[in-house]
């Protein structure tokens, strides 16, 4: 019973990493209407950012996210505007998503040639400490990446249900055309979802370097991990993608403790294919949306 | 193909087009006769332009004329690869194996059912973007069980075919050359049959409105599966072939993303939906991966990367897309108004 307990939490707040990046692809997915495939990489690049910071400049990771967020914030705002402005006009998806895999590309590599490709993890002093109760152990890194997801997905929330360019957003990814001829500013709006989508990579990112050791290559899993939970979930809503997260950690959790490691993959991307096989809405996504897409 | 293009409507274009890729093609297959391909890096260079061509064009049925985006190629590739390697050394089928006709068309029809099994649900399900995910899926599921077949399928190492090469074979790039260049002549024959019959009306309507052409009777699932076969047999046997030039398949080998995202680039920078367009893809793109990887090595990567942005963001109609401009034809790609 004990073990079982330690399995769910862990995988609780595993998932909460799946659900910070699910929640950016999310908003990305909503207006622009692509994978963002670079996600991941994105991820593991703001990984390596927080990493230089800690060690070139010893700051601490938290303290770093205060930096590595609002510079994700503007790297995504300046992407938008070189790389997708004129793509995100385009019927044809194809455009937006390959230029996400070349960007993919070009982070990955660009990672690889800076950092080269030795995993790397933060030493901090307190990566140690735990939580103990009932028997169960909780890492206190581990707890503190829940309360970022959480503090992140409730902040996304707020912004979009009670401010103007939030609702602006929610409009966009109801119906983009119809936006449009409310005299809403489309490429304003797609700007922002991405720059946000782009900011949650950098909370993820922070997160990432806290708890778990990171290469160049973890990237592209990352992005697929963060679809499934998205699928999960179901598009269109902060929580459910970050509910979705959590639900994958605790499948891929289970299938580590009762299937064995070398299955977690088959059982994560087969419950993905079932979920869009039989569920396309997700678990908690609303039901119109799948068939306007 | 010249003599279809003729006895059709007047096409001068067309004809150009079915002569030049005639004439590339004598000179391609007689090429070996005066230049070594096995000892000229040359050869190897062209040998792998059509294994990626072949992908390419099969990708480019799925995805430019039927707009159905898989991103699944790499697993029917490897699939494909896989399936000529482990009949090879289990020995299952006891013909010839090395270049055998029979493995070739087996690791076709493999991926194909696969293709059939998952694209069924997928594609009466959902439409677009979920299709899209579905096949990403599917391929890191494909990946990991080859990776973790142990014994079978030899895992991460793979199975090693070179002890079994039937005795008094010599391994001479040459063969593969011809088999390769034959096989993208008849994929690029398919592709031509298959867009130029009702069924390619079909799918071009599917592609353009899929509501419409159910309504006008088309059977939108039956078309969209058998794109989706088509494209994932010819997905196989290029990685058949492929398995005969390594000579060990290992998932690392042929299950890369290198398999998925080098085609579509490939029929994106030549145009998508045009028959010759994957071809100037393939041997461009190729080319570019080729010589990035001599003069600057361990950055060529980062280069493709650049190279696939910049291609989007300044010709996303492909090359063939500014040769067509023709008045009155909605040129795909170009920013809506």
């Amino acid at each position: 019973m004990g073990s079982l307990a330690q399995v769910l939490i862990n995988g609780i707040l595993l998932g909460s990493m799946y659900g910070i990046a699910a929640a950016g692809l999310s908003l990305i997915f909503g207006t622009m209407r692509i994978i963002f495939l670079a996600q991941g990489a994105m991820i593991v690049f703001f990984a390596f950012v927080c990493y230089w910071l800690f060690v070139k400049v010893s700051i601490d990771p938290y303290l770093s996210l205060l930096i590595v967020v609002p510079f994700a914030f503007l790297v995504g705002l300046g992407l938008f505007y070189t790389l997708f402005r004129k793509a995100v006009a385009l019927e044809d998806k194809n455009v937006s998503l390959l230029i996400a895999v070349g960007l993919m590309y070009l982070i990955e590599n660009a990672i690889l040639k800076v950092w080269s490709a030795t995993p790397r993890g933060l030493d901090i002093s307190y990566s140690g400490a735990t939580l103990v109760f009932w028997g169960l152990r909780v890492s206190w890194l581990r707890l503190a990446l829940l309360g970022l997801a959480l503090v992140s997905a409730g902040v996304v929330f707020v912004f979009l249900k009670k401010t103007r360019v939030g609702t602006a957003v929610r409009a966009a990814s109801e119906d983009l055309e119809a936006t449009k001829l409310q005299g809403i500013n489309s490429l304003w709006v797609c700007a922002i979802s991405f720059a946000i989508g782009i900011g949650l990579a950098g909370v993820a990112g922070v997160g990432l370097a806290t708890v778990y050791s990171f290469d160049y290559q973890f990237g592209f899993v990352f992005s697929i991990k963060a679809l499934v939970a998205l699928a999960l979930g179901g598009i269109g809503n902060v929580f459910g993608a970050l509910a979705g997260g959590i639900l994958l950690g605790i499948i891929e959790n289970l299938a580590a403790y009762y299937v064995g490691i070398a299955w977690i993959e088959i059982v994560s991307y087969g419950v993905f294919m079932l979920v869009l096989i039989f569920l396309p809405q997700g678990l908690f996504g609303r039901r119109g949306l799948v068939k306007k897409v | 193909m010249s003599l279809r293009a003729v006895s059709g409507t007047f096409a001068r274009r067309k004809l150009i087009w079915a002569g030049l890729a005639a004439v590339a093609v004598v000179f391609l297959a007689i090429l070996p006769f005066f230049y070594d391909v096995h000892k000229g890096q040359f050869g190897v260079f062209l040998f792998l332009v059509f294994i990626y061509g072949i992908v390419a064009q099969g990708w480019n049925l799925v995805g430019g004329y039927t707009g159905q985006i898989s991103l699944g190629q790499n697993a029917f590739f490897g699939l494909g690869a896989f399936t000529m390697a482990l009949l090879w050394f289990w020995d299952v089928t006891k013909t010839g194996y090395y270049f055998d006709p029979l493995l070739l068309v087996l690791s076709g029809v493999t991926p194909a059912i696969l293709a059939v099994l998952v694209g069924t649900p997928l594609l009466s399900r959902l439409r677009g973007d979920y299709f899209a995910f579905g096949t990403l899926g599917m391929g890191m599921i494909v990946t990991v069980l080859f990776l973790n077949g142990g014994d079978f399928t030899g895992g991460a190492e793979g199975k090693l075919l070179i002890k079994k090469m039937p005795e008094g074979v010599v391994f001479n790039l040459r063969t593969h050359y011809w088999v390769a260049l034959l096989v993208a002549v008849l994929a690029t024959l398919v592709v031509y049959i298959l867009t130029t019959s009702r069924v390619g009306l079909a799918l071009r309507a599917i592609r353009e409105d899929e509501v419409s052409a159910a309504s006008h009777g088309v059977h939108v699932l039956k078309y969209k599966v058998l794109a989706f076969a088509v494209a994932a047999a010819m997905a196989g046997v290029a990685g058949g072939i492929y398995g005969y030039y390594l000579l060990q398949v290992t998932p690392s080998n042929v299950f890369t993303q290198n398999w998925l995202f080098y085609p579509i680039l490939m029929v994106v920078l030549g145009g998508t939906g045009t028959l010759m367009g994957p071809w100037i893809g393939a041997f461009l793109i190729y080319a570019m991966a080729w010589y990035a990887d001599l003069y600057i090595p361990g950055y060529h990567p980062i280069f493709s990367g650049v190279i696939i942005i910049l291609v989007m963001l300044f010709l996303p109609g492909g090359i063939m897309g500014l040769a067509e401009k023709r008045p009155g034809r909605r040129s795909r790609g170009s920013a809506a108004p």
